[in-house]
């Protein structure tokens, strides 16, 4: 057998033909005693179903988390959640925190230097010392 | 304190005079079969309560645990969910949404792409039938792209990129892309919205093929030569043994059930938005990936290969020339050595020997011949679109040499 | 009205009439018609229920991005697409941005000039794929291929995850062995480069601690900057034939006029 075949696996790019939303599920932990709740039983009565009607594809789940603060979670296609106490915030603050659950891409912050990370080989080549003639300075 | 046994509970608590006058016994068994009828599915809660009404309940606490328990006694004869249930599912919905799925494909026939054949052996019930379908839509659309973008890959590498595009490890993994769950066991009361299937036994071997299914003769010869071209057509589409299909009350492998979901979505797909739909699904979903081809070759012998590809092409032979050097006695000398059929350089290599960097050198020939593409290819499928431009036959090569 | 014990009931018989390996009974037509039959009622059940998603409401019709024809709805919310600079261009608030990082108003007024060293060369460039291009957002180049992703150092505003953008301020395109060179610009005409945006993405939260000398207080800053992530979709170059197509006119050679260079 001349050549063999090596088998791998085809590598995700999201983005490139379809695009999937990362964020797959919002917890919403209310409380219906505590102060701290009240922008948190405000938004969700008046703001969450216009919320959740924008956002199809994420789940949303409500439930009552008695005697504590509010608290968002985001669940994450890649398996990871993010939690975000929102404590008595304001509707329209908890509607940006729920925004920010909603846009992050699920991964472990990271601090990262280069703007561009490409998984394809250089178009123009690497660079070789051999090729090409010699210049002079 | 003595422990509450709950099944006495639930009689002498909760239905105190059901059991005296014993209509909601009567029909729960002369009904219960009816509610999953598929003919007509007019099956809500309310259909429930007809007749437990009569009772008269005045409580409305107990008549909620009633029903709940009606329900859920009704959901447990299954083996999967009932189809009513998929309308009320939140990660159907929302995994309806994140695929944009076309509104045409109902969120019932989703639910079914979800429920294993190890899950439901009924097949009106299970996503067999869809996955079938999709399996082959998936086949011809990869193998009818890898042959008209590349027609002189050699049949095993192939294999291999039909393998890297849709092979079951590759489809498990796009499963998990989209966010899809397993439940831990299968069962009439479980979320439509996750992937049910019967997890095969720990201990079994997966790789085992049974002899007796399998139409390769002499298959029990397990050390006897396997040519690629007896792959065609004994093997499957990635060049692999042919499985007969689970006996039944066996479980699946997680990785055979999700890529059975993801054919079965197509298949779906297919069915209720049709070919146009399921051609840009698979190729927003399945091509638009990364696959480097360039990396699934491995050549044994690739000077010799690059010989014969020579004579049988009417070309010079190949002859190998140094194109450059440095560091020969020394600990770490490169060489470049690039391989010429008469004036035209067929393929350039470094390396720390003359013979490595040779090889190297007909490793790349044989890769850029290999990997030719014609300018815009087209497929074949592309002229069942509407007002497609004439079909001008595409290149095919005369197929990889024969050493 | 069947019951769908009797239903399996069947099956199982039809199963053991045609024991063939592979999906026995069920033919695709049979799964489809059984589908359709359920839906003609659930319609109903599901309209009532205001929370559960209607399969036959457009649900999955808002594909805003994932529609194949780009020109349609290419990122309208970006501030860097010609659309949308063109129709809201508000003076006032660009007086303090600097000229180089102000958009790119749209040069449409005039049919695409191209020149006679570019046009030969073309062919060759458009037709060596894969293609890269040294895209500038804000006076900054990114040299990006097709299926890069992408970490802009700032947020941009107003883009929404799924949002497509054109990038067409470039000072490069090019290929294995030949760059188009802009000067200073390629004009946006001559290739396409399009990135989905798909979030936003934060840096970990950074404390710096301020101290004053003689002084026992430290006071601490924190910074936690987010940043829009995107994923670049396709770069091309469009053939000589595409142009002529839209009109474009083949001039002279001038000393400022882009240029194909070939690898040397």
């Amino acid at each position: 057998m001349p050549v063999k075949g090596l088998k791998t696996i085809t590598s995700a790019r999201n983005g490139v033909g379809a695009f999937i939303l990362q964020c797959k599920r919002l917890d919403f932990h209310y409380c219906n005693f505590g102060g701290s709740s009240r922008g948190m039983l405000n938004f969700l009565t008046k703001d969450l179903a216009a919320f959740a009607r924008e956002h199809p594809q994420i789940e949303i789940r409500v439930s009552p988390r008695p005697a504590k603060h509010p608290v968002i979670k985001g669940h994450y296609i890649n398996g990871l959640e993010k939690a975000i106490c929102v404590r008595n915030l304001e509707p329209s603050e908890i509607m940006k925190k729920t925004m920010i659950l909603k846009e992050a891409s699920g991964e472990k912050l990271k601090r990262t230097k280069k703007p561009v990370t490409s998984l394809n080989e250089s178009v123009r080549g690497i660079w070789s010392p051999y090729h090409g003639d010699l210049r002079s300075v | 304190m003595k422990r509450l046994q709950l099944q006495r509970w639930s009689s002498t608590v909760l239905l105190p005079r059901a059991r005296t006058n014993n209509r909601l016994h009567q029909q729960l068994y002369s009904t219960g079969s009816r509610l999953q009828s598929t003919a007509s599915p007019v099956q809500s809660e309310s259909s429930i309560p007809d007749d437990i009404e009569d009772a008269s309940f005045q409580d409305p606490n107990v008549m909620r645990h009633i029903r709940r328990a009606h329900k859920r006694k009704m959901q447990l004869q299954y083996p999967s969910p009932p189809v009513e249930a998929a309308t009320k599912s939140a990660k159907l919905a929302a995994l309806h949404a994140r695929l944009y799925l076309p509104s045409r494909l109902p969120l019932q026939t989703l639910a079914r792409t979800l429920v294993d054949v190890s899950a439901d052996h009924n097949p009106d019930f299970n996503n067999e039938s869809l996955a079938t379908l999709g399996h082959d839509l998936l086949s011809h659309y990869t193998s009818e792209h890898l042959i008209c973008t590349y027609p002189r890959l050699p049949l095993s590498v192939t294999f291999a990129a039909m393998y890297a595009y849709v092979g079951p490890k590759t489809l498990s993994a796009i499963s998990t892309e989209w966010g899809i769950e397993n439940a831990t066991v299968p069962g009439g009361e479980v979320d439509p919205g996750v992937l049910q299937f019967k997890r095969i036994d720990p201990g079994t071997d997966v790789n085992e093929v049974s002899q007796l299914e399998s139409p390769r003769p002499y298959a029990a010869q397990k050390n006897w030569r396997m040519t690629v071209s007896s792959k065609t057509f004994y093997d499957n589409e990635f060049g692999d043994a042919m499985k007969g299909s689970a006996a039944s009350g066996q479980g699946v492998t997680y990785e055979a059930a999700r890529a059975t979901f993801v054919r079965a979505v197509v298949g779906a797909i297919y069915l209720h938005a049709g070919r146009p739909a399921a051609k840009r699904f698979f190729e927003q979903h399945i091509l638009s990936r990364h696959l480097n081809i360039s990396e699934l070759f491995n050549f044994s012998q690739p000077a010799r290969d690059l010989a014969r590809l020579c004579a049988r092409e009417n070309f010079e032979a190949p002859v190998a020339k140094i194109i450059s050097e440095t560091g020969r006695k020394s600990r770490s000398p490169v060489f470049v050595v690039g391989i010429f059929s008469g004036q035209d350089k067929l393929g350039e290599g470094a390396g720390p020997s003359l013979i490595e960097a040779r090889e190297r050198a007909a490793l790349s020939a044989l890769k850029g011949w290999y990997l030719y593409s014609p300018l815009n290819p087209r497929v074949p499928s592309s002229m069942e679109e509407e007002g497609a431009a004439p079909w001008k036959p595409a290149h095919i090569d005369l197929g990889e040499i024969v050493v | 009205m069947f019951s769908r014990s009797i239903l399996r009931g069947f099956a199982s018989e039809l199963r053991f009439a045609a024991p063939s390996s592979i999906s026995a009974a069920p033919l695709p037509q049979r799964a489809c018609l059984h589908q359709t039959a359920w839906l003609r009622t659930t319609q109903q059940q599901s309209q009532s229920q205001p929370h559960s998603p209607n399969p036959e409401t457009p649900l999955g019709a808002t594909p805003r991005a994932q529609d194949t024809q780009p020109e349609t709805q290419q990122g309208s919310k970006a501030p860097s697409t010609p659309t949308s600079t063109f129709n809201t261009i508000t003076p006032q608030t660009r007086a303090d941005v600097p000229i180089q990082k102000q958009p790119v108003a749209p040069t449409f007024d005039s049919p695409l000039e191209v020149t006679k060293s570019v046009m030969s060369n073309l062919p060759h460039l458009a037709g060596q794929s894969p293609h890269y291009v040294v895209a500038e957002l804000h006076s900054r180049p990114y040299l990006l291929t097709a299926g890069d992703h992408v970490r802009l150092p700032f947020l941009m505003p107003k883009v929404k995850p799924g949002d497509i953008l054109r990038f067409n301020r470039a000072s490069a395109v090019g290929s294995r062995d030949f760059t188009l060179k802009g000067a200073p610009h390629v004009d946006e005409r001559l290739f396409e480069c399009r990135v989905r945006v798909t979030g936003t993405e934060a840096e970990p939260l950074r404390i710096k601690e301020k101290t004053k000398r003689r002084q026992r207080h430290t006071k601490t800053a924190k910074s936690k900057h987010r940043y829009t992530i995107m994923r670049v979709m396709d770069v091309r170059v469009k053939t000589p034939e595409e142009l002529l197509e839209e009109g474009a006119v083949v001039v002279e050679d001038a000393e400022d006029t882009p240029k194909i260079e070939a690898r040397s």
